[in-house]
């Protein structure tokens, strides 16, 4: 140890420069490696979930971009018109959320209301860690209690079975929900337009919906409803009359993706840009350990006097191995808590900026992704590690210790 | 007398992309405990692979070296380190000290290597500092001092664990004749006073002449 000791603090920390390019090196790599792990994860639990959605005979419905879009021009009758004409004739999964709500709570969090119908309920539940699903069969009255699920964030204000007034924002008058479930801490779903980005519900209150519900609720919840909606088991023919029935009430052109298309879609866009991303990163990742390991030779270059001298009065190489193992460790180990800090503030800054959507709960602050994100970057640098000190050795090796080296 | 040390070279090459060269051959050497012997011969003769041998900082050659009494080829990389930590004490010449370390703890670098049990030798490190004077350059760093004291320092570095066998390398290449006096003085006296065996090799026949024996290499004709 008082050897260890030695080199960091009167060998490597005396070169100052090397020591901190070294250090600002690999921690590019790591950051590097941590954001792309990170993304990718994220990506994948993305289309995990999207997978759900898109089974065969399902269609998922996105607005034409060359629609225009009025708000002020639509009415309540010709939305509902489409509604009625969806309830006839198909099995449909409806969920939309971000109808903002002012919910009194214990963090003074803005609280985001999600509204789902059975359908997609089942499609894609949101898990619960208390109390029970949600049930869908209620009848409509101004004195019903309607069973929601709240986030983690609100349990504590409202505990299952409690009940909270409130004026609806899309029926726009008051009603009385009754906590039936908690969800589960950071349960999310994924923006099926950008996969690697999510919404988090630990403030979140979700409703079930029905036909009698969407009948009540306003304009904005009915169109908002209808640009993700899925269209269930249902047919190319059947699709085709909804779009007609789409474009003579409200004048906007959808399209409806069968799952094909939408596989063609996802490997078109997103499985292209993993690979770029992942290759542009493999790439970075390469250049910059090639960086490292200039660095290191370098490094050997300017200290070989020093190690040669210790190599004189006793040291050997397996305890210069040692060596080097330690200090690479120390650096990896700086960059890691590093990481873990910038991480845990970046989480803790969503909190403080009480951004609903995206504050989550977690050990010391990260959630599972952010864990595996370091354990990877763990690995990684295991490997650069492993690469710089077996190429630094081999490089002292090379220069055999001799008086030579001296003179 | 005790041998300490029977060192039998066949061949030692060097080898580049190009070409190899091939010194030392059927070189033997047998040296006993208490012994002075200087080596003198031309640049490229062999004198500093010679030293490197005998230091055991170099075992790639062909031949059989027995030191203290024991084949060199049974000890481990560790062994060696070891063997150069205790029994073999390297005087060098000034420019082998590391700049970043003070001219202390340059002259205690072989105690970090000692076992625990070695560690009484601090109290040598006393003695020795004021018998070369430099205990007034203690703290300084190496480009703070002078030839002379750094010279010196080295010197207290390779004795400061008291070797059995003391290797030294041109070590007064680059001082004046005082100081160069008061080096080989010094030499001399652990010799005297400590029976240990001293192998010097330099290019100054004034210096090799103070030896016992004079071992003189020669390029192979």
């Amino acid at each position: 140890m008082k050897i260890f000791k030695f080199f960091i603090t009167k060998i490597f920390l005396r070169k100052v420069v090397i020591t901190s390019s070294v250090l600002l090196l690999l921690f590019l790599a790591n950051y590097l490696v941590f954001i792309a792990a990170r993304s990718n994860l994220s990506v994948l639990q993305g289309y995990k979930e999207i997978k759900r959605i898109n089974q065969k005979g399902n269609f998922i419905a996105n607005l034409n971009p060359d629609s225009d879009m009025d708000m002020g021009a639509f009415k309540k009758n010709d939305t509902q018109n489409v509604y009625n004409y969806l309830n006839n004739n198909f099995k449909y999964a409806l969920f939309t959320d971000g109808f903002i709500v002012s919910l009194p709570n214990d963090y003074d969090m803005e609280v985001s209301f999600g509204y789902v119908n059975e359908e997609y309920y089942k499609l894609n539940p949101f898990e619960i860690s208390q109390g029970k699903n949600l049930y869908f069969d209620y009848h409509f009255d101004s004195d019903i209690e309607i069973p929601v699920l709240i986030g983690k964030g609100l349990s504590k204000t409202y505990p299952l079975g409690s009940t909270i007034r409130i004026d609806d924002p899309v029926l726009e008058k008051p009603i009385t929900l009754k906590v039936q479930g908690i969800l589960k801490p950071n349960v999310y779903h994924s923006n099926f337009h950008a996969l690697s980005s999510k919404q988090y519900y630990n403030f979140s209150v979700i409703l079930p919906v029905n036909e009698e519900f969407i009948k009540n609720s306003n304009i904005s919840f009915q169109l908002n409803g209808l640009f993700d909606i899925i269209l269930l088991q249902t047919s190319k023919d059947k699709i085709e009359d909804l779009g007609k029935v789409i474009q003579d009430n409200l004048g906007l052109k959808f399209n409806f993706y069968t799952q094909q298309e939408n596989y063609d879609y996802f490997n078109k866009y997103y499985f292209n840009s993993l690979k770029i991303i992942a290759i542009a990163t493999t790439v970075l990742f390469l250049i910059i350990t090639f960086l490292s390991v200039w660095n290191s030779l370098v490094s050997i270059r300017l200290m070989i006097k020093d190690f040669t001298i210790n190599l004189f009065v006793g040291l050997s190489y397996s305890k210069l191995r040692k060596i080097f193992y330690g200090y690479y460790g120390i650096l990896f180990f700086i960059n890691l808590i590093a990481l873990f800090f910038i991480t845990a503030y970046s989480r803790y800054g969503n909190w403080l900026r009480k951004d609903a959507s995206f504050v989550t709960y977690g050990l010391f602050g990260l959630i599972g992704m952010d864990w595996f994100a370091l354990l990877v970057v763990l690995l990684s640098d295991i490997i650069i590690g492993i690469i710089i000190v077996e190429i630094m050795l081999w490089r002292i090796k090379k220069v055999p210790i001799s008086l030579g080296v001296l003179q | 007398m005790k041998k300490i040390i029977d060192l039998n070279i066949q061949e030692k090459v060097y080898k580049s992309k190009k070409s190899q060269i091939s010194i030392l051959n059927n070189f033997t050497l047998e040296v006993n405990a208490g012994e002075k012997i200087s080596i003198v011969g031309q640049s490229g003769v062999g004198k500093t692979t010679l030293l490197n041998i005998l230091g055991l900082l170099d075992v790639n050659y062909k031949g059989t070296y027995r030191l203290f009494g024991s084949l060199t080829d049974d000890l481990n990389a560790s062994q060696l380190a070891q063997w150069r930590n205790q029994k073999i004490g390297f005087i060098l010449q000034e420019s082998a000290l590391i700049n970043s370390l003070t001219i202390e703890d340059n002259i205690k670098l072989p105690l970090l290597y000692a076992k625990s049990s070695e560690n009484y030798r601090e109290k040598d490190f006393e003695n020795i500092t004021n018998a070369l004077g430099i205990k007034s350059i203690l703290k300084k760093k190496p480009f703070e001092c002078s030839g002379g004291e750094k010279s010196r320092a080295v010197f207290a570095r390779g004795i400061i664990m008291k070797p059995e066998l003391i290797l030294c390398d041109e070590p007064t290449a680059s001082l004046d004749i005082d100081n160069s006096e008061r080096i080989m003085n010094l030499l001399f006296k652990m010799n005297e006073d400590f029976n240990t065996t001293i192998i010097t090799v330099t290019h100054d026949l004034e210096v090799a002449n103070r030896h016992e024996k004079v071992i003189h290499l020669k390029r192979r004709t």
